[in-house]
């Protein structure tokens, strides 16, 4: 029962993208295009740039200089409202103290502008469609507090597919998930993408994940210093030079504590 | 006349004919004398409105606004009562509209992060309340105790014509609002992304915040509206297990609060929104042991 339609619509084009936060250049000259169907990986340390550009991608950041078309519009443009879904990070978007059901989060996924304040009927069987594909029907009616990391994060993903959405953009989804879950995850999303045809943009701190199942990776750090096939991105070695490092710990993924421990300011100085 | 009161016509017959179950010596009165009845009604009219309310002021983290806004609303009867206005919850409704824009504004535009927002807020008008009265209230005869702790007395046919249209038009607005409300609160950037107006739907909720706080300071009083507002609500997060069963369950330990906390008033002879806000408590308090102590004895259930 594999649909496979071939799409070859350019879902996003970035053109010469510079960003900066506070007066601080965070991004600069990004040029990108993502095809339909395509699962990207967006890969990078810590204080790379990887939120910025999702943000901007989104339309919620604006850009100093560049362009950026989804569908070939603008971001957040009325044509493409309904066709891009974001799923943030399920263990720190959603609040802890709410009694919310899996189906009442996902059925949040078929509001839009229009069916704002009257919600049809119809949207229903959605719903229960998005709750089976992420694989929640069996709890469904349970409150999202009592699901573990894994089950969380499929919850979200379920709302964005009851969305409808094309185009999907993930913000470290594997977050506080154990491995197991992890993998069953990143096959929901590799299915997405052959079956339903998704056009998937990961952000993760988790390069093995990345690696073994996206179909692309990009590695950020102001600007792309690697954009190719998943298995032709460079190994630990390879990884530091492009970085320009000479001594990288004895990490498979990015360090989360760049940023908190001191001793690792000598990579950045190496750098500049 | 109005609407309100043309309800209040055809809901006293029914009133008068539960009247022979009432239990106690004074709490049937609040079935048979017109000036009971209406606030009994009015009660029972905020209490729906309010708890409804509480749940999205539970999971919006805003537990305390009803409470700061209650005391702009203290200001704004101060006001209103200095000025000889015969019905100072417009002045009230007025002020505490002010405060909920201005207040979501520096929320939004983080300006100051929210409960300071509110505690400025709060005390600053409270206090020019205080001073008013003070400066100009010499001789005035309204009952300025009962906007404190509540006093069904002073629910005229006028402010409850308010009361009434407060409490439709935030109920209706709220039920519309609802999914709107559940979506911006719980993932904003999500709901952003899905083309909702999400500082909109933000601005409008305070708003009704706003009305219904000053819609419930009568039958409750501006120190008392959080009993009412965030206390069922509260105690209905250790029963249901959605949204909607948490709204559910809301209204009963609402109406619960008010009619025990009515009759206990009445035949107590106490203060009627002191006694609401008790009774209140108290059934939270019940509802937290219980359940602590039958989930020590029930083997948590394994993790689905």
């Amino acid at each position: 029962m594999i649909e496979t339609f071939v799409c070859e619509e350019t879902v996003l084009k970035v053109q010469g993208l510079y960003v900066n936060r506070s007066n601080k250049p965070v991004l600069k000259d990004i040029n990108l295009e993502i095809q339909c169907g395509e699962f990207v990986g967006l890969v990078g340390p810590n204080g790379s740039g990887k939120s910025t550009l999702l943000m901007a991608i989104l339309g919620i950041l604006h850009s100093q200089a560049g362009s950026i078309e989804i569908y070939s519009q603008p971001p957040s443009s009325n044509k493409t409202l309904g066709k891009v879904g974001w799923v943030s990070q399920a263990a720190a978007s959603l609040p802890p103290h709410i009694r919310l059901t899996v189906r009442e989060l996902v059925r949040l996924g078929t509001l839009n502008k229009k069916n704002l304040f009257w919600r049809k009927r119809v949207s229903e069987e959605r719903v229960e469609r998005a709750i089976e594909m992420v694989g929640l029907s069996h709890v469904a009616d349970v409150d999202v507090t009592r699901l573990s990391g894994g089950q969380r994060q499929r919850a979200v993903i379920g709302r964005v597919l009851a969305s409808e959405a094309e185009f999907i953009l993930l913000d470290e989804p594997l977050v506080g998930i154990d491995r197991e879950s992890r993998n069953s995850l990143l096959q929901l999303l590799d299915q997405l993408c052959h079956e339903q045809n998704k056009t998937i943009f990961m952000v993760s701190h988790d390069l093995a994940a990345i690696r073994q199942t996206t179909h692309r990776m990009i590695y950020l750090e102001e600007s792309i210093q690697f954009d190719g096939p998943s298995d032709e991105f460079p190994d630990l070695t390879g990884l530091a030079d492009l970085r320009g490092i000479k001594h990288v710990h004895g990490h498979d993924e990015f360090d989360h504590h760049n940023h908190h421990h001191h001793h690792h300011s000598h990579e950045k100085k190496e750098e500049e | 006349m109005g609407l309100g009161s043309q309800i209040l016509e055809v809901i006293f017959p029914i009133l008068e004919s539960l009247e022979p179950l009432m239990p106690g010596e004074i709490f049937p009165y609040f079935f048979t004398l017109e000036m009971f009845q209406r606030a009994l009604i009015a009660a029972l009219l905020v209490t729906v409105v309010a708890g409804y309310l509480g749940n999205f002021l539970l999971i919006r983290n805003l537990a305390l606004i009803g409470d700061g806004l209650a005391h702009v609303s203290f200001g704004g009867v101060a006001v209103g009562v200095v000025l000889g206005a015969t019905g100072p919850l417009w002045y009230a409704l007025l002020f505490s509209v002010i405060a909920a824009v201005l207040i979501h504004e520096m929320q939004t535009r983080e300006l100051l992060t929210g409960d300071a927002s509110i505690a400025i807020f709060l005390t600053g008008m409270l206090a020019l309340g205080l001073v008013i009265l003070r400066l100009w209230g010499e001789g005035i005869t309204t009952d300025i105790e009962g906007y404190l702790y509540g006093n069904l007395l002073l629910i005229d046919n006028e402010s409850f014509e308010l009361i009434f249209l407060i409490s439709i038009v935030s109920l209706i607005a709220l039920a519309l609002m609802h999914n709107g409300l559940l979506a911006t609160t719980i993932d904003p950037l999500a709901a952003r992304v899905q083309g909702l107006p999400v500082r909109s739907l933000g601005l409008l909720f305070s708003i009704i915040t706003a009305a219904v706080v000053v819609s419930m300071v009568q039958v409750v009083g501006t120190l008392l509206v959080t009993a009412l507002l965030v206390t069922p609500a509260a105690t209905a997060q250790f029963l249901g297990k959605s949204f909607r069963s948490c709204v559910i369950w809301t209204q009963v330990f609402g109406l619960l609060s008010v009619l025990l906390g009515l009759y206990f008033s009445a035949e107590l002879e106490t203060g009627s929104g002191a006694m609401i806000a008790l009774v209140a408590a108290i059934i939270f308090a019940l509802v937290a042991i219980s359940k602590t102590v039958l989930l020590a004895f029930i083997k948590p259930k394994a993790n689905l």
